[in-house]
């Protein structure tokens, strides 16, 4: 009985020391069974998004778009979506395909799709070299919310600029070699980009069927990152840009993009309503930094100048003729304004920051008040001409491995009539997205 | 006289055997047997909220030379395929379907947690810290005082604790320039991992930032292996997981 006692006591006081053998036997045993090493892989999520609109049935944006709808003043909308990704290696040849089925559902519309969003063959005869055939996204530029310098990728959307986007079809090839000393690494990725309308290959490119050739040229420079990128004319007009990025200390990160394009061609609405084309080149740049700050709180801050974008009178005069459009249409049922303005939304109208300059400023907090896998955040974007912008507050939380929830409410703050974001077709946007990773 | 002086040397310089040690040699011994010159490894690691609940990444890691580190997440779901980066004082993450790589810093975490990106992607001592003394902290450890190269390092200055039959550390805290301590990282479960390798297995670390709240380390597998220094740049990044063999 006495052994037992004593046994028992060095059992209390000693826990760490006799529990510690073994402690984590699951994890590795756990751990050893997914080192495994497979030819494939697959995965993916499921995503169930609705939506709620809070319309703004005098902005210019919402009559474009529900001119011929009869709605109320708000909207609910079903989303649904399921991400599948995959590859296959045989020896220096991987296969990856990825994929996005999507559907929407709510009063006025009823659509799905599945688009491929990449799906190419990757040879790696060494790891110096990768040559890769098929749909993929590049994803050139150093900026968070815009990506001047990315010629060959679809633009981001900044109100939500971590969205996968769709590849183009390209043939690429990454050179990469190191060095000893302040020059660390240079890489070279020349891409071919095929547009060809008539077969569907990227007709969403540019306006003109070509052979587009690009290249970028990277350098890790005394800790600076350097990209140098370049479009010559075919299916867009040339195009040269540089990006840069660099970390200040242990919690500053600076980063910036540079581009200019020849040629831009623009139609544009004047003050009588009357249409003209402008050629111009144009030159875009981007300026930004990350902070993480002692407390956990990232900052995220960019000023943006978009020289190809739309001037504030040129957006004015856009949502007067719609409004002027609409009328006619109430009136007469006269579509050619309304029409004209649908056509002009390819030309640039129809981006979610069409302006030329803008700030954008992300704030977010990383586990408040020691909830744990919660990061609330706030997001603003400021066009500095009309001084409009939106904020959109976002709740970030993954209670368990795999599922994440996150609710955002986009708020739509106008600055005045004819203002950029006071003529967005919503006041308010309320989604919730709930993804389950597998 | 001579036999007494020379006595007396003897005598001084065996009561004196911790000055003996050159604090650079010894923590670059550490280094060397912590991780070999270039090798790949496969680890997990565990956040344990103060409830006890957990969160678990499989982390695969390939190093090379003193600073010269990339990783791949193999689970779960919702992170694997994003990777890691580091040459030197430079960090970079690549998520998957979302960006281009982007520049991280030391104080940041990938995972959450306690530990953050400086413990998940550390470099060798040496090669970030100068030993500023080396103390007897007992019988069978030393205590080495660090402190960090230049301001771009996490911890200014480190408290190490190390066994001085296997010259391996035991415990290490990481503290500012003001001596605040920001964690304790604890050195467990010493094992062969085959090859002349042997280390701890497991590193644990506790913060007074985080009251209630542990991170671990566990290794199931260190292996000698050489790569290509083009490995290691953020144009690999994408192609991370043709590493795994």
């Amino acid at each position: 009985m006495k052994h037992l006692l004593a046994v028992a006591i060095i059992l209390v006081l000693l826990p760490g020391f006799v529990f510690a053998e073994g402690e984590y036997d699951r994890e590795l045993k756990e751990l050893e069974k997914q080192i495994e090493k497979k030819p494939y892989t697959f995965g993916g999520y499921l995503e169930y998004r609705p939506i709620l609109f809070g319309f703004d049935k005098g902005a210019s944006l919402y009559k474009l778009r529900y001119y011929d709808h009869s709605l109320g003043d708000t909207l609910f909308q079903n989303n649904g979506a399921v991400w599948l990704e995959g590859s296959y290696t045989k020896g220096i040849a991987t296969l990856f395909a990825a994929t996005k089925s999507t559907y929407t559902d709510s009063s006025i519309e009823s659509t799905g799709q599945t688009i491929l969003y990449t799906g190419y063959l990757s040879l790696k005869p060494s790891p110096s070299l990768t040559l890769d055939f098929g749909k993929k996204t590049m994803k050139w530029g150093k900026g968070y919310a815009w990506n001047p310098a990315a010629f060959i990728d679809r633009p981001k959307d900044p109100d939500d600029p971590e969205l996968a986007l769709e590849g183009y079809v390209v043939a690429v090839a990454d050179y990469i070699k190191s060095f000893p000393g302040n020059l660390k690494t240079f890489s070279f990725t020349p891409v071919i980009l095929p547009e060809y309308s008539s077969s569907n290959i990227n007709d969403d490119f540019g306006q003109t069927d070509a052979l587009n050739i690009a290249a970028k040229a990277y350098f890790l420079f005394y800790d600076t990152d350097i990209d140098f990128t370049a479009l010559a004319g075919g299916s867009k007009t040339p195009r040269y840009g540089f990006d840069f990025s660099r970390n200040i200390g242990t919690n500053l990160e600076v980063h910036g993009e540079f581009a200019y394009i020849t040629h831009v061609k623009r139609i544009v609405i004047e003050n009588n309503g009357a249409t003209r084309q402008k050629t111009f080149d144009g030159i875009n740049y981007l300026a930004g930094i990350r902070y993480l700050s002692p407390r956990d709180t990232t900052y995220i801050f960019e000023y943006y100048h978009q020289g190809t974008g739309i001037t504030s009178e040129e957006l004015k005069n856009y949502f007067s003729s719609v409004d002027k459009g609409y009328d006619a249409y109430v009136a007469r049922h006269d579509l050619r304004l309304l029409s004209r303005a649908i056509s002009l939304q390819k030309g640039g109208y129809a981006a979610f920051t069409p302006g030329t300059d803008y700030l954008y400023l992300r704030i977010s907090q990383k586990e408040p008040f020691d909830i744990l896998y919660f990061t609330p955040a706030i997001t603003s974007i400021y066009n500095i001409h009309d001084r409009s912008f939106s904020v959109t507050p976002e709740l970030l939380y993954t209670p368990i491995t795999n599922l994440e929830f996150r609710l955002r409410a986009g708020l739509l703050v106008a600055g005045s009539k004819n203002s950029e974001f006071g003529e967005k077709p919503n006041n308010y946007r309320i989604e919730l997205r709930m993804r389950y990773y597998f | 006289m001579v036999k007494l002086l020379i006595s007396l040397i003897i005598g001084i310089l065996a009561a004196m055997p911790v000055f003996a040690v050159d604090g650079a040699q010894l923590l670059a011994q550490i280094d060397k047997n912590m991780s070999p010159e270039s090798y790949e490894s496969y680890r997990k690691i565990i956040n344990i909220e103060p409830s006890g609940s957990k969160k678990e990444y499989t982390y695969f890691t390939v190093k090379k030379g003193k600073d010269k580190i990339v990783g791949l997440f193999l689970a779960p779901a919702s992170d694997k395929g994003r990777s890691t980066l580091r040459l030197g004082d430079n960090m970079w993450l690549y998520i998957p379907n979302v960006g281009k790589p982007v520049r991280i810093t030391s104080l940041q975490s990938v995972v959450g947690g306690v530990f953050n990106n400086a413990d998940i992607l550390a470099l060798d001592y040496a090669e970030e810290y100068n030993v500023e003394k080396v103390e007897e902290a007992s019988g069978t450890e030393y205590l080495l005082l660090l402190k960090a190269k230049t301001k771009a390092i996490a911890y200014d200055r480190l408290k190490m604790w190390v066994n001085k039959s296997k010259l391996l550390p035991t415990k290490i805290e990481c503290q500012t320039e003001a001596n605040m301590l920001i964690k304790t990282l604890y050195f467990k479960d010493i094992k062969e991992f085959g090859e002349g390798i042997t280390r701890p297995a497991v590193i644990e670390t506790d913060s007074p930032l985080y009251k209630g709240y542990k991170s671990v380390m566990i290794f199931a597998k260190i292996k000698k292996r050489s790569f290509k220094d083009e490995v290691f740049t953020l144009t690999f990044m994408p192609n991370m997981e043709s590493l795994l063999k």
